[in-house]
């Protein structure tokens, strides 16, 4: 990776605060593999459990924010060392708002009890959760090895999340107009598969930071966007 | 860069102490009513350097300067350049205060008076009080303009050394480390200073304190084993420098 730092002590501040980032990545994947399956076997037991572990992502959230201002009060960091810690600022914000929404997930898995599974929209959304969270098992791994054409395909896949997206949007619409009955259950898939989409865009966000952190560039063109116009207006 | 109006020019200097080859081929512009400092670890030749535009090296014999150092399109290295009025136009401030053993008031009046630049006490007084405000040291010390410049704390013996400085209307300000021997409010104080000395002066400042450099300048030049590695936007330098070694250095990882 990068040559050591004269004074040790930095090397370990900043390895503590990259292995803590690692840590809640590793915390909030597990979140959504299992809310996804708590989801798909409408499990309320491993629901609850995702709700309540989302704690330990919110408090490894606030530790490395901890960190990062002590490292910046007491060594001042420059250069690639400075944008170090800015993007694990930002990185960790991102994955807070994943695991956020893997608890949202979570919650409205106990509220789907009892009602129909709607075939088809299920699996797509099922599908999605899963591109996403490759998505940021990629992205992490980009992280830790400093590779910034990996983080650069995370990036670009966010396009395929937001036409999975568009195309689960229409989906539910459909089972909504044929079966008002299903509308109670749609909207909750709907408000997952919302959810999920802007869990990819968080994703992206910590694609982008990984290329900061290492190139000191953000990536200039507009990313691909999936057309969204007919669902941002709901 | 953008094109500002360049003070000093340096190209292709070389300099030798004996057989030491100290600066390697360094050229550089420095802009005018701004701030640059210049960065590197000991020995890497920006002290060298610095000592140049005043041409305070020939003072050393083993000392040989190459290339062209210009003033204003002016070679200082011409042989019809008088270095003592060369040093009246090009002021330096060293590490540390040395405030002549005489009065705060003769400290200050000593340089315009050899240089003759007042008719009578009273041009002499107003120099001396323009360039003691300058310095941000009038409030402190008009008062006690008849006791001697040794008896000032040592932030203060700086500031005396910086209205020394300013005293002969010089048009660069030179600083070699102005204040690794004061404590964290006189710092705090030359640094302020600095920031308004530069509407007035092209200031060029060496300093071992990275974040000093950050703080004080708006240009950075980063010298390492008596080459000019980088040059460029302070900002630019310490959160994205092009370098390999400016990177190194600045974050800790070479001395």
């Amino acid at each position: 990776m990068q040559e050591q730092h004269i004074s040790t002590a930095f090397d370990r501040d900043l390895e503590g605060i990259q292995s803590n980032i690692m840590k809640m990545g590793g915390l909030v994947e597990a979140a959504m593999i299992d809310s996804a399956r708590a989801l798909k076997n409408r499990d309320v037991e491993l629901a609850e459990r995702v709700r309540g572990d989302d704690k330990k992502i919110d408090a490894l959230e606030m530790l490395i924010n901890e960190d990062c201002a002590r490292l910046i009060a007491l060594r001042a960091p420059m250069a690639s060392d400075l944008r170090a810690v800015l993007s694990v600022m930002k990185i960790a914000g991102a994955l807070e708002r994943v695991g956020d929404y893997a608890k949202n997930l979570a919650k409205r898995t106990s509220l789907l009890i009892g009602s129909a599974t709607i075939d088809g929209s299920e699996g797509s959304l099922l599908r999605m959760i899963k591109e996403v969270e490759a998505m940021l098992g990629d992205v992490l791994n980009a992280y830790v090895a400093r590779n910034t054409d990996l983080a650069l395909a995370v990036r670009l896949r966010d396009h395929t999340v937001d036409q999975m997206y568009n195309g689960l949007f229409r989906e539910i619409l459909t089972h909504m107009m044929e079966d008002p009955r299903k509308i109670s259950t749609c909207m909750h898939l709907h408000f997952i598969a919302k959810n999920v989409e802007r869990m990819g865009d968080h994703v992206t966000n910590i694609a982008e930071q990984v290329i900061y952190s290492v190139s000191g560039e953000l990536p200039e063109d507009a990313r691909p966007k999936g057309n969204l116009a007919v669902a941002d207006d709901l | 860069m953008t094109k500002l109006p360049i003070k000093i020019s340096a190209k292709n200097v070389d300099v030798f102490y004996g057989a030491a080859h100290a600066i390697k081929s360094v050229d550089v512009e420095i802009a005018d009513k701004m701030v640059t400092s210049f960065i590197g670890p000991s020995g890497c030749g920006k002290s060298t350097f610095l000592r140049c535009i005043n041409r305070m090296n020939d003072t050393i014999d083993v000392c040989r300067v190459t290339g062209d150092i210009m003033i204003d399109m002016e070679d200082i290295y011409d042989r019809r350049v008088d270095p003592v009025q060369l040093r009246a136009k090009v002021g330096m401030v060293f590490q540390k205060p040395n405030p002549f053993p005489k009065s705060i008031y003769d400290n200050v009046a000593y340089g315009p008076k050899i240089h003759g630049m007042a008719r009578n006490k009273l041009e002499l007084d107003e120099i001396v009080e323009k360039s003691l405000r300058r310095a941000a040291l009038w409030d402190e010390a008009k008062d006690r303009l008849q006791e001697p410049g040794t008896g000032l704390s040592g932030g203060q013996q700086q500031r005396l050394c910086i209205a020394r400085a300013v005293a002969t209307e010089p048009e660069v300000l030179l600083m070699d480390e102005p204040c690794s021997a004061l404590d964290p409010i006189a710092t705090a104080q030359i640094e302020q200073l600095i920031d308004e000395l530069r509407s007035s002066y092209c200031v060029v400042i060496v300093t071992h304190s990275m974040a000093q450099a950050s703080r004080v300048s708006d240009r950075t030049a980063f010298f390492h084993l008596g080459e000019l590695v980088e040059y460029g936007y302070t900002s630019h330098i310490f959160t994205n420098p092009s370098d390999k070694r400016t990177e190194s250095y600045i974050t800790g990882r070479i001395g």
